[in-house]
């Protein structure tokens, strides 16, 4: 868990439920809600809108008393995980988890470059302005550029879809995605001929096409020709929803679907805390170089 | 005392309240640039700097 980051890796999760006297559940299912962290009153995350937000709500079997799937983290912060199991004679439990992801260290060490760089710009303005006014206005140019040029080498509705094989038809559905809110996930597999509930293993995926990583998987799942769940899908891109289902007869049925989300403008809330940081430590640059002019010319 | 600069229209200010003027005009300048870099939504502007803004961490997007 130390070694998680968001929009890393994705994290394989797996809930256990066993009876009080430490024996698996044969059988049973669980339900399993994931709500992202809140949003804290200074500094925003990269993806304001899923701060606070539901990001998934889904019912899985389990297997040997064991459920499992593949989450991408999307942003920092202590993650909620409520799971409720419950048993075919009734059984119930409840238990709720946090998860505690952190910040990918780069991102921390960019910051702080371009902090510096910011912070720096302000020094040599702070000097510059300490002198006079025709020496000013010239650097002050070269300055401005010396920042944009810092700035510059830091940049380095979903409709049905059908797949038709053989004697099965699988379908893929996923309301239109919106970041900040969860969609409806559904797929069912039916036969040619109207048979339904046809046992089968399903093997969901959700990709984010952009950054090609996988944020979310389950493997394998034993469904009954059917299975939906609520995910939010957290940028404002291209994800590829993928469906393979191995039924018991040994064939394969595939559907695939692209969705391109709606993303959501962060608030201005959230982008104050992080400009006034930066005019703060520019500002504060400035009073240093005013300060180190001063006391060069003191002496 | 303090030194006075003088300006082409002739008005001598005093070297503090030349330097906030400066000061002032520099931070608005940054804020403005800063803006529009990391917090506008112009589609060219974000487009380009679109990963740079997940890259700093704590400067919000979509």
């Amino acid at each position: 868990m130390e070694r998680l980051r968001p929009f890393s890796d994705p994290a394989t999760l797996s809930v256990r439920v066993a009876k009080s006297d430490g024996r698996a559940i044969e059988q049973g299912w669980v339900t399993i809600r994931a709500e992202a962290p809140k949003r804290r009153w200074y500094l925003s995350t990269d993806f304001p809108a899923v701060e606070g937000s539901s990001l998934v709500q889904m019912q899985l079997p389990l297997r040997q008393g064991k459920a499992e799937w593949k989450y991408l983290f999307p942003i920092r912060g202590e993650y909620r995980m409520t799971v409720d199991a419950a048993t075919p004679d009734g059984s119930k439990a409840t238990k709720s988890f946090q998860i505690s992801i952190r910040e990918n260290e780069r991102k921390w060490l960019l910051l702080g470059v371009f902090t510096f760089c910011l912070f720096a710009s302000g020094v040599i303005a702070g000097r510059i302005f300490t002198g006079t006014r025709t020496t000013s206005s010239v650097n002050l140019r070269a300055c401005l550029l010396i920042s944009v040029y810092c700035l510059g080498f830091l940049t380095g509705n979903a409709n049905a879809q059908e797949k038709e094989m053989a004697n099965y038809v699988s379908r893929l559905e996923v309301d239109p995605p919106t970041v900040g809110r969860m969609s409806v996930v559904r797929w069912s597999l039916t036969g040619t001929k109207g048979e339904r509930k046809l046992a089968a293993r399903l093997t969901l995926t959700i990709t984010h096409l952009e950054k090609g990583k996988s944020v979310f998987s389950m493997e394998n799942v034993p469904v009954a020709g059917e299975f939906s769940m609520q995910f939010q899908f957290t940028d404002g891109d291209e994800y590829r929803v993928a469906a393979v289902a191995g039924l018991y007869g040994g064939e394969t049925v595939r559907a695939e679907k692209i969705v391109s989300v709606t993303p959501v403008e962060p608030p201005v809330s959230a982008m104050i805390p992080a400009l006034a940081l930066f005019l703060a430590v520019t500002a504060l640059g400035l009073g240093v170089g005013r300060w180190s002019k001063r006391s060069v010319t003191a002496l | 005392m303090e030194r006075a600069v003088p300006s082409r229209l002739g008005v001598a200010l005093p070297e503090p309240v030349s330097f906030l003027i400066k000061s002032g005009i520099f931070l608005l300048a940054s804020g403005a640039i800063l803006y529009v870099l990391l917090a506008a939504g112009y589609p060219a502007v974000h487009d380009t700097l679109h990963n740079f803004r997940h890259a700093l961490a704590i400067v919000p997007c979509h």
